[in-house]
């Protein structure tokens, strides 16, 4: 399966352009959209799962025509957005119930299992009778993948699904994330690059609706690998490192500062070499636009 | 600290802009209401003025009360914001005070809604200088008397309302309980108002939390010049009322103040208590997507089931989330409630037939009905946006129209149940009142049918306006908005149901006739508005909002491209059933029938006066005979009759032109027995005017041949003739040509005359003027007249016609009856009834009498004929002879609700008395007082009647009115006819209340009804207590054998006064006056009452009393006169039924405050000044007091009392 992005452009009422002439290319697996808040992932999230109009350009999924048969797209499709509530006062069992048979699954035996099913592998079985509203956050995002991936859908959007969540439990909602999507294409979009790092064989950095890198995360780390250097500096030295270098980020380390810049070369002997991460490639991207990017692989 | 929170609350609401719109909502309102004449008040035909103090008192009253449902947002949301907001934790953790915190959002919340509800002043104060307002209508500005009803009803409703709400927000912090407040606050004032209505009026003043009984309590018998000077006075039972309210307000407070929990420890545990502990989880299973097959399938079948699922999950968080059982019952209630006293003719019960019950329940709980699905289709529409649902729920693979239809299948179902509780409580009621006959289909028809279509069709258009408002606030603002300005337009007189949307003509239904014809316009003019709302419906599909893209452009585009099969067919089909149904009644309410609002009629009115006024006078000759013919055909509501007027010209000059009026364009054909020509035909206003070639001498006689017909062909938008039915006709005639100008077809009304340009509407001539003398008060185009007919109708109906039957045989397939009057003389005053009949004979001597009445309606027959048995022997004993052989009492639908008496026959409405159910002790007995009333007008009617001239209709109504309450005296004692003098005294009192020209003495009594009935009695009885009884009805023989049957000249209320004068004895000569010839009123009342036991076993009473005697002039200005009267002094022992007159006599009060001691033989119990209160007296409570003996002096006043205050 192919998901075929092209030239999609969208301007919204208020002037903000969200996508610009974006195109994109994914294919079977897990993908990740890696981009800061704001950068148009929800934007392309949501026109991919027929919420919201284009106003230019085409998204095909195989032969479907996804902005044209919203209907046939809607069929094959898991969203959780990346915000949303439920019915709080309905059972855990009742709402996926009803999403089951909104999806199109009617017969009652099968949805019954359909069901179960899907709480126990989202481990949510021992609370499905309890009430929505009191579900933490993680237990509620385990729900929304719950009722995505109802029906065995091909595509599966998740938009920012580990925002807001604790270690653990953002550990065990990747754990679920990273058993599916094997038979379709599942993207993942989030503003965590650990995310992506530990989920996804493919990826792209977007930023203020266009598309900074595409490829592998591995073959992007690899790219800038022996460019990265580390360096701890007083406080007040911070600004001027930021004007001279190309900073990828500045970390505390008690209490001093640990800046990380990108250079070819040594930018002299009090900067110490570091291995690059993904982290790395989407600072760059994102602060020193594409230019000086990995190469697309 | 309290000043910052108080200032913070203000601030914030003057930020809002709902302060501004609820601000400019009060505004307008007021401002129109003074402004535009059709939206004010009632003015009493310009009498009281739309801004006198009564009016704004009325004004403010309602507003406020109107006012109330929106107070729940102000005050309720003044604390849930902070927990809306998630920012209680911030106030909580830091130093304030409860006091100051409650204390600044409860006052600012207070200040605000004063400020918006001043509003109201502003509106009227402005509405006033607007160019276009009627200034003759509008008082000078009176700053006061705005001011004073705004403190009195607004302030004090403002606080006490504004604390209740406070503190249920206060208690809950929950929106949904803030919400259904506004709900549960309008069903509650729905109880109320029904409470009020259904407990002593007295009693409803007290406690009444809106002052609406208090205000119409206090103001009952207010007179125009009172309501033009007055405003409603802080005392008595309107101050204790406030006061009362004032009360519950600070207990509110004070609740609020005690049991808000003020840590953010308490309240967080509250918000938080729910939720599912996660932590001992075990580690997810892998997940394996193939692992359980399903299949999925998007045919019909699904759609059914997602229908159903998206229906059931809709009702799962509606039935959850709001307290909807609470407002179910709430309905029951009010349908309980209201059910109690379904359909009271005058005071008295009813059976609780099926017809009133569904007819209570309609009305009771329409408006019920329709805020309940307004706010659920608000809910519904909003809600998966509302808990941020919408983004999955719109990507989920459905078909949109399925949303739009299971909204709508929802509010369908909520209804039905709704309905269903109110139909099966009013079953319930009607078990408890012991009348088992439930005619479910009645209910069926009327709620499930009638009212459910006009519920969806609300529905739809609710959901559409939701689904293009952008926000919830604005859609319900739209839908009241809408609401209010149909009603507007219909004020406006835009009436036609073609255009006044969701609107079908009334019906009525009637137990002898069904739905009848009412059944066609009914039919479809729903039909025409569900093919609308189909429209409407098919464009909020088109409109729903899906996905995230809502800008106006993205939105049209989505709904151009919705437009598709099947959606696009549907619409069409809609739309195209639209245009032809309309198309089909404006066919039959336009070209077939001619439409008429209540504004043409006032037109043509007009016209006639302006152009044949001139007429008026003109010497005609008088109808002394008629003989007809007369074709009924119920089945298609028609008659088609010939006939034959025989005419002599009385008057001693040659007439040449004769004046036929044609009232109800029934005249088809004319012709005499001599040559003529018509030189007038004005077919529209139905005037004709017919020359003679050669003259009609005086005591020359002329036949007149006339055709007349009236046809109802297909259907009517409103304004069905009532006088035909399938099943109860009853025409009379003026369906038959008419001669010379007739007075009675002027508009009377001064306001309607001002609207056509004519002057105030002229005084009837004075019984001095001696030309009024040669006209009758019934008729100006005859006398007395020789009267026979034949009156065909359907076989299986029974036609009636005064005269006695000849002979009745069938032919054609037809059934006829032949009625001949013979020798006796009738009045012009004959009516035509055919209907399905059971028929109850009996005699009394040689008087036969007749009840024709409909199979349902046996309950009273048996009463009425009672009581004509009992009137023939009163009436013949001291008034004169029967001059009929025959008494008819004949039931027709109520359409109408009257009794008329035509001679020897009285058609009599089905709407009253022929299912009165008078089974307590106080209820007012109609069948019988009814019976007597149409039996004298035998006597007092069509043996005797006056002059056309002020004071006539004394001769005819108040003496049938005085006859029929001496039948009812025989009947249950001179100690029960007090109920029935109180109820006469009462309407009275009211009936000059809303005066729309001037009170008339009762001896130049003009067009006043309440004065010639609920006068009328009352000073006849006075007058037969003063006299006695033997006297007065020997004065009255002597005056009736003089005058009985006489030609012109007529006589008049002088003469018959006269009589009465001459009746009366010299000492007693005043009363004439004060009870005939002037409007005279007394303020009695008992100040106190002792006893002491005697050494012989006696009882001396000491009753102190003050009394005043007033004179009204036309408006009800009064001025106190001097007293010196025969007033009654009386004694009473025991209580309620067990009351027992210990002394009873006249003693003459001529000081203010008297005293009078009084020896009776048993325990007195009350003691008092005219008792019973035979003379009319505004405050006929404190008559009587209770009194105790010994050394105790207590004293107790009856009742509460109201002054009306100084004037200001």
């Amino acid at each position: 399966m192919r998901l075929k992005i092209s030239n999609l452009s969208k301007t919204y009422p208020n002037g903000v352009k969200a996508l610009k002439n974006l195109s994109l290319d994914i294919s079977t697996g897990l993908f990740g959209l890696l981009g800061p808040n704001g950068a148009g992932k929800s934007s392309l999230m949501r026109t991919i799962a027929t919420l919201q109009e284009a106003d230019e350009g085409r998204i095909f999924l195989d032969d479907l025509d996804v902005l044209k048969n919203k209907e046939d797209v809607r069929r094959i499709l898991g969203y959780l957005p990346q915000e949303f509530g439920v019915y709080p006062k309905m059972s855990a069992l009742d709402l996926l119930d009803h999403v089951a048979i909104m999806k199109g699954v009617v017969n009652r035996g099968e949805r019954k299992d359909l069901v179960e099913g899907l709480l126990r592998q989202t481990n949510l079985y021992d609370v499905r009778k309890k009430k929505l509203g009191g579900y933490s956050g993680g237990m509620k995002q385990r729900f929304g993948i719950a009722m995505a991936l109802i029906g065995d859908p091909k595509l599966i959007i998740v938009d920012e699904p580990t925002a807001g969540l604790d270690p653990t439990e953002r550990n065990r909602f990747l754990n679920l994330l990273a058993s599916i999507g094997e038979n379709g294409i599942v993207i993942l979009s989030t503003h965590i690059v650990a995310d992506v790092r530990e989920l996804c064989a493919r990826m792209a950095i977007i930023h203020q609706g266009e598309v900074l890198a595409e490829g592998n995360p591995q073959s992007a780390i690899d790219a800038i690998n022996g460019m990265v250097w580390k360096k701890v500096i007083a406080k007040e030295e911070l600004e001027g490192y930021m004007s001279s270098h190309k900073t990828l980020s500045t970390h505390l380390i008690a209490g001093k500062t640990e800046i990380r810049v990108f250079s070819e070369d040594q930018p002299d002997a009090s900067f110490q070499p570091v291995e690059a991460d993904l982290e790395d490639v989407y600072f760059l991207k994102i602060n020193h636009g594409a230019q000086n990017g990995a190469n697309q692989s | 600290m309290f000043r910052g929170l108080f200032l913070f609350e203000i601030k914030f609401r003057l930020k809002q802009i709902s302060t501004y719109v609820y601000f400019a909502l009060w505004f307008s309102m007021a401002f129109f209401a003074v402004s535009v004449r059709d939206f004010g008040p009632d003015d009493q035909g310009g009498k009281v003025f739309v801004n006198s103090p009564y009016n704004l008192s009325l004004l403010m009253v309602w507003l406020t009360t109107f006012g109330l449902v929106f107070m729940p947002a102000i005050f309720g949301m003044s604390i849930l914001r902070d927990f809306e907001q998630d920012t209680y934790q911030f106030f909580f953790t830091t130093p304030i005070k409860k006091r100051d915190y409650l204390g600044g959002r409860l006052l600012g919340s207070l200040v605000i809604t004063v400020l918006i509800f001043s509003g109201i002043i502003f509106g009227l104060i402005a509405g006033k200088f607007m160019p276009w307002a009627d200034q003759a209508s509008l008082a000078p500005i009176n700053l006061w008397f705005h001011v004073q009803p705004f403190l009195l009803f607004s302030i004090t409703e403002i606080i006490f309302a504004g604390a209740l709400f406070f503190m249920v927000g206060a208690l809950t912090r929950n929106i949904v309980f803030i919400y259904a407040q506004s709900l549960v606050f309008l069903a509650a004032l729905l109880i109320l108002q029904l409470l009020m209505s259904s407990i002593p009026e007295g009693l409803a003043a007290f406690i009444d939390p809106l002052g609406i009984s208090s205000f119409q309590y206090v103001s009952r018998y207010w007179t125009i010049a009172e309501k033009n000077t007055m405003t409603i006075p802080f005392a008595g039972v309107m101050a204790w009322n406030r006061l009362l309210w004032l009360g519950v307000g600070a207990l509110a407070t004070a609740v609020a103040f005690l049991g808000f929990p003020f840590s953010a420890e308490t309240l967080i545990r509250y918000a938080r208590k729910s939720s599912v502990e996660g932590a001992k989880e075990k580690a997810p299973p892998a997940f394996k997507p193939a692992a359980i097959a399903v299949k999925q399938r998007f045919d019909s079948r699904a759609t059914l089931a997602q229908l159903l699922a998206l229906t059931r999950i809709h009702i799962i968080s509606i039935v959850k989330e709001v307290p909807f059982i609470i407002i179910a019952l709430i309905g029951v209630l009010v349908v309980l409630i209201g059910g109690w006293n379904a359909g009271r003719i005058f005071d008295t019960p009813v059976y609780p037939v099926t017809y009133l019950m569904a007819d209570m329940i309609k009305s009771l709980s329409l408006l019920f009905l329709v805020v309940i699905t307004m706010f659920y289709a608000g809910e519904l529409v909003w809600k998966v946006r509302g808990i941020k649902y919408d983004q999955i729920h719109d990507a989920l693979p459905i078909p949109g129209w399925i949303n739009v239809a299971s909204h709508l299948v929802v509010l369908t179902i909520v209804q039905v149940v709704l309905i269903a509780m109110l139909m099966l409580s009013g079953v319930a009621m009607q078990a408890l009142k012991g009348y088992f006959n439930f005619e479910l289909s009645i209910y069926f028809k009327e709620l499930f049918l009638i009212e459910l279509a006009a519920l969806i069709q609300l529905s739809i258009f609710a959901l559409f306006l939701h689904t293009l408002a952008p926000n919830k606030f604005l859609g319900h603002t739209l839908l009241i908005g809408i609401v209010i300005a149909q009603v507007a337009i219909a004020e406006y007189g835009f009436e036609s149901r073609l255009y006044q949307f969701g609107e079908t003509p009334d019906y009525t239904y009637s137990d002898m006739n069904g739905y009848g014809h009412f059944v066609k316009p009914t039919v479809w003019f729903t039909l025409y508005w569900l093919a609308f709302h189909g429209v409407v419906g098919v464009v909020t599909v088109m409109a729903t909002r899906r996905g995230t893209s809502l800008d106006l452009r993205s939105r049209l585009k989505r709904a151009a491209d919705r437009f598709r099969f099947p959606i696009n067919a549907v619409g069409i089909a809609f739309a195209v059933a639209f245009i032809v149904i309309g198309g089909y009644i404006y066919h039959n309410t336009r070209r077939v029938n001619k439409y008429e609002d209540s504004d043409s009629s006032r037109v043509k009115q007009a016209k006639y006066e302006k152009q044949y006024k001139k007429y008026e006078g003109l010497p005609q000759p008088k109808i002394t005979a008629v003989d007809l013919k007369v074709d009924i055909f119920p089945e298609r509501r028609s008659f088609a009759a010939t006939g034959v007027f025989t005419l002599i010209n009385k008057t001693d000059q040659p007439i040449t032109d004769l004046h036929v009026i044609d009232g109800n364009e029934s005249l088809k054909k004319l012709s005499f027995d001599r040559q003529f020509k018509e030189t007038l035909a004005d077919k529209e206003l139905g005037y004709h005017i017919y020359q003679f070639a050669e003259p009609l001498k005086p005591a020359e006689s002329l036949r007149m041949d006339f055709n007349v017909a009236y046809e109802n062909n297909g259907f009517r938008d409103g304004g069905e003739r009532p006088e035909f039915a399938y099943n109860g006709t009853f025409f009379d005639r003026g369906y038959f040509p008419v001669i010379g100008y007739n007075r009675d077809f002027e508009l009377n009304e001064d306001d309607e005359r001002s609207d056509q340009g004519l002057g105030p509407a002229p005084d009837m001539p004075s019984p001095e003027d001696p030309k009024a003398r040669n006209l009758s008060i019934f008729s100006n185009d005859s006398d007395w007249i020789h009267f026979k007919c034949v009156v065909s109708s359907s076989p299986d109906q029974i036609a009636i016609a005064p005269g006695y039957l000849q002979r009745e045989w069938i032919e054609n397939g037809r059934r006829y009856f032949a009625y001949d009057m013979g020798d006796t003389k009738i009045v012009n005053h004959y009516s035509f009834i055919s209907g399905r009949y059971e028929v109850r004979r009996d005699k009394w001597n040689d008087v036969s009498i007749e009840v024709y009445y409909d199979r349902k309606h046996e309950y009273n027959v048996a009463r009425m004929i009672e009581s004509t048995k009992k009137g023939l022997d009163y009436f013949t004993t001291h008034f004169g002879p029967y001059q009929f052989r025959q008494f008819r009492i004949l039931e027709f639908p109520r359409y109408r609700s009257f009794a008329e008496s035509f001679p020897n026959t009285i058609p009599y409405s089905e709407g009253i008395g022929f299912i009165a159910h008078a089974s307590h002790e106080d209820d007012l007995d109609v069948p019988f007082y009814v019976t007597g009333h149409e039996l004298a007008h035998q006597w007092w009617g069509h043996q005797v009647f006056g002059a056309y001239a002020q004071g006539s209709s004394m001769l005819i109504e108040s003496m049938a009115e005085y006859s029929a309450l001496m039948v009812m005296e025989k009947e249950v004692g001179p100690h029960n006819i007090r109920k029935y003098l109180r109820h006469e005294l009462d309407r009275y009192l009211r009936g000059r209340s809303e005066e729309r020209r001037k009170e008339q003495p009762i001896s130049r009594v003009q067009r006043e009804p309440y004065v010639w009935y609920h006068k009328g009695s009352l000073v006849m009885y006075a007058l037969k207590d003063y006299i006695g009884e033997e006297r007065l009805n020997a004065a009255l023989r002597k005056y009736l054998e003089k005058v009985k049957f006489q030609e012109a000249p007529y006589t008049t209320s002088i003469e018959f006064v006269d009589a009465m004068r001459e009746a009366t004895p010299d000492e007693l000569k005043y009363i004439i006056s004060d009870l005939f010839e002037t409007i005279t009123l007394y303020d009695f009342s008992a100040v106190e009452a002792t006893w002491r036991k005697t050494p012989e076993n006696g009882y001396v009473v000491k009753i102190k009393v003050s009394a005043k005697k007033l004179r009204a002039d036309g408006l009800g200005a009064e001025k106190e006169i001097w007293i010196d009267d025969m007033v009654d002094i009386g004694v009473f022992a025991g209580a309620g039924k067990n009351e027992k007159a210990l002394f009873l006599a006249k003693r003459r009060i001529a000081q203010p405050e008297m005293e009078f001691e009084v020896t009776v033989d048993r325990l007195p119990a009350r003691a008092g000044i005219d008792p019973y209160n035979k003379l009319i007296d505004r405050n006929p409570d404190d008559n009587i007091v209770f009194m105790s003996g010994g050394q105790r002096r207590l004293s107790h006043t009856g009742g509460f009392r109201s002054e009306p205050a100084s004037q200001q």
